[in-house]
């Protein structure tokens, strides 16, 4: 039996594979213990640290972008040291050549698969059914909501202690090693 | 040809530098204090401040310290900074407090803010943070400030707690000597370290997806009480909606047993795991803003939340729950707090955090002996 790789498995924890992939790790999953453990293990991984969702994402457009200029620059820079170009004026019959249509090609690959991973697509039910929430995060406390998050850090404090209100609220409470004085961070939901 | 490729060169790469950058602080932050504030504004330094793209989201990074003088003439003993951030986290606030404090007529103390924002990249106009004073307490439990957040309550609970424990160390000083005090210290820094926890996440207006997922198995679980002689109130029944790991819809009728109304009650909650391990859960505030609670009358604790509970990274199945009166505040604003008898209960000597004083006093003693924590208690 091919099992599935571990990239797929986290992937399939945190519901970011596709329609087909997602069939294919699922099935799988369904007949083998071993990746279903796996999986499991990824997604309390996800639970514990939700902070591991917020790690800095690419800007796929950005990133597009600064490519396909490198992409122009790569191009502009052979056409600068390739000698004898100085007295050559006429781009156009090396724009059409092998190496500049890869280039597009890739450029054009590149834009596409940016799009389709850069997409947007919060769970929109999920946020709304999860509503506003407080939580702890490595170095801080935080509220979040609709895809937007407040938090307040209390750095490399040691001795932390957390306090959860009820009715929605956070407390860390430290003493500031800089003030020598107790510091009490609050986040609230309400 | 070579100055040529150079500028290209720059010019490409010139974009790479706009995912981190400096932000104009004076625009990005705006201190508030009122005219007649009994603490002013000494000096801010908000340095290091950066915005950084991550995807299509902007993380603001603002960092600052703050010098403020007490220009009252009672001594303060406490003080709380709200801090709003424009457009983020539907509404959501925060609010750094610093307590125990005790700053004379002219004195100065500094106060950090660290606040971490996320948010769509679109810009809002106007500053993205403010922090405005919503309170400071004074040495004769005076409050000056708008309370929006209710730092009356909270900086008074946090002081009477501090004078109860700065009392208890001075009374085992005072009967045992250093020797005494030293091994108070160490019993205390050592249950800090051994005090299980929790973590806990608490959803607002919902529930999480999990729960949702497995609605039918959930049961409804009661309460079990630990009663303080001396408490103004006094829990008679309560229940919860329990599945798996999480809690939710918590609900506690408590009785006024004091002789004067009551508008403020919470309530401490124990959560015990399938091995009978046993964790502060939470506190369980009143809901009502308006709770009015006459003598011998009775009313209700409950809140429209659902908490999950994990320790170590394993999701923590709730066994059982208990609950004890940890806070209450009168009609005329004075506040109770457990006393140190109450709080010597085996159960809870386990599981609960030592107060904010306790806390600092532990520290002092950790950081700088036993003669710094004996003259820091003569200073009160």
């Amino acid at each position: 039996m091919k099992h599935p790789s571990e990239a797929m498995l986290a992937l399939e924890a945190g519901g970011d594979l596709g329609m087909f992939a997602r069939w294919r790790v699922g099935r799988h999953l369904a007949r083998c213990e071993r990746c279903r453990l796996e999986a499991d293990a990824f997604r309390s991984l996800r639970e514990i640290a939700p902070e591991l969702r917020e790690i800095p994402e690419i800007s796929w457009n950005r990133l597009a972008s600064e490519m396909k200029a490198n992409i122009r620059l790569g191009l502009e820079a052979g056409r600068c040291v390739r000698p004898g170009d100085e007295t050559d004026l006429d781009p156009a019959p090396r724009f059409f050549g092998a190496r500049a249509l890869i280039a597009v090609a890739s450029v054009f690959a590149l834009m596409v698969t940016g799009l389709m991973l850069e997409h947007p697509a919060p769970n929109l039910a999920a946020a709304r059914q999860e509503g506003v929430v407080v939580q702890r995060l490595a170095g801080g406390i935080q509220v979040r909501g609709g895809g937007q998050a407040l938090r307040l850090l209390h750095g490399n404090a040691r001795d932390v202690y957390f306090s959860v209100g009820a009715q929605g609220s956070l407390r860390a409470r430290y003493v500031d090693p800089d003030t020598g004085y107790v510091t009490i961070n609050n986040v609230y939901a309400e | 040809m070579c100055i040529r490729f150079a500028a290209i060169i720059v010019l490409a790469t010139a974009g790479l530098p706009a995912q981190d950058a400096p932000l104009d602080t004076h625009s990005s932050i705006k201190i508030n204090l009122a005219p007649d504030s009994p603490v002013t504004l000494l000096t801010a330094n908000v340095g290091e401040s950066r915005a950084t793209a991550r995807g299509a989201a902007l993380v603001l990074d603002l960092h600052m310290g703050l010098v403020l003088r007490n220009s009252s003439p009672n001594r303060v003993r406490g003080v709380t900074l709200r801090v709003v951030a424009q457009e983020v986290a539907l509404g959501g606030k925060a609010s750094v407090a610093v307590p125990s404090l005790n700053v004379g007529p002219g004195e100065a103390f500094p106060v950090r803010i660290d606040v971490q924002l996320m948010r769509p990249t679109q810009t809002a106009s106007g500053p993205l943070v403010q922090v405005d004073l919503d309170g400071v307490l004074f040495q004769d439990l005076s409050f000056y400030g708008p309370n929006r957040l209710n730092s009356r309550r909270s900086l008074t609970a946090w002081e009477l707690e501090a004078q109860r424990d700065r009392q208890h160390f001075k009374n085992v000083l005072a009967s045992t000597g250093a020797d005494g005090l030293r091994r108070e210290m160490l019993e205390s820094l050592a249950r800090q370290a051994e005090r299980p926890r929790l973590d806990v996440r608490v959803a607002r207006g919902g529930r999480s997806v999990s729960a949702a997922a497995v609605a039918p198995l959930e049961r409804t679980a009661e309460f079990a009480f630990l009663k303080f002689p001396d408490a103004p109130v006094e829990p008679v029944e309560g229940w919860a909606q329990l599945t798996g790991n999480e809690a939710r819809a918590p609900r506690i009728e408590v009785k006024n047993t004091s002789g004067k109304p009551v508008r403020y009650v919470e309530l401490g909650w124990i959560v015990r795991d399938q091995k009978g391990q046993q964790f502060l859960a939470a506190s369980l505030p009143a809901s009502d803003p308006d709770l009015y609670l006459p003598p011998g009358k009775t009313g209700r604790v409950l809140q429209d939340t659902s908490l999950r509970f994990s320790h170590d990274g394993e999701p923590v199945a709730v066994q059982g729950m208990a609950g004890f009166v940890s806070q209450v505040e009168f009609a005329d604003g004075k506040v109770w707090v457990p006393n140190r008898q109450n709080l010597q209960n085996a159960m809870l000597l386990k599981v609960l955090a030592p107060s904010a004083e306790e806390q600092r006093l532990s520290d002092l003693y950790r950081k700088k002996g036993l003669n710094a924590l004996v003259e820091e208690l003569k200073k009160f």
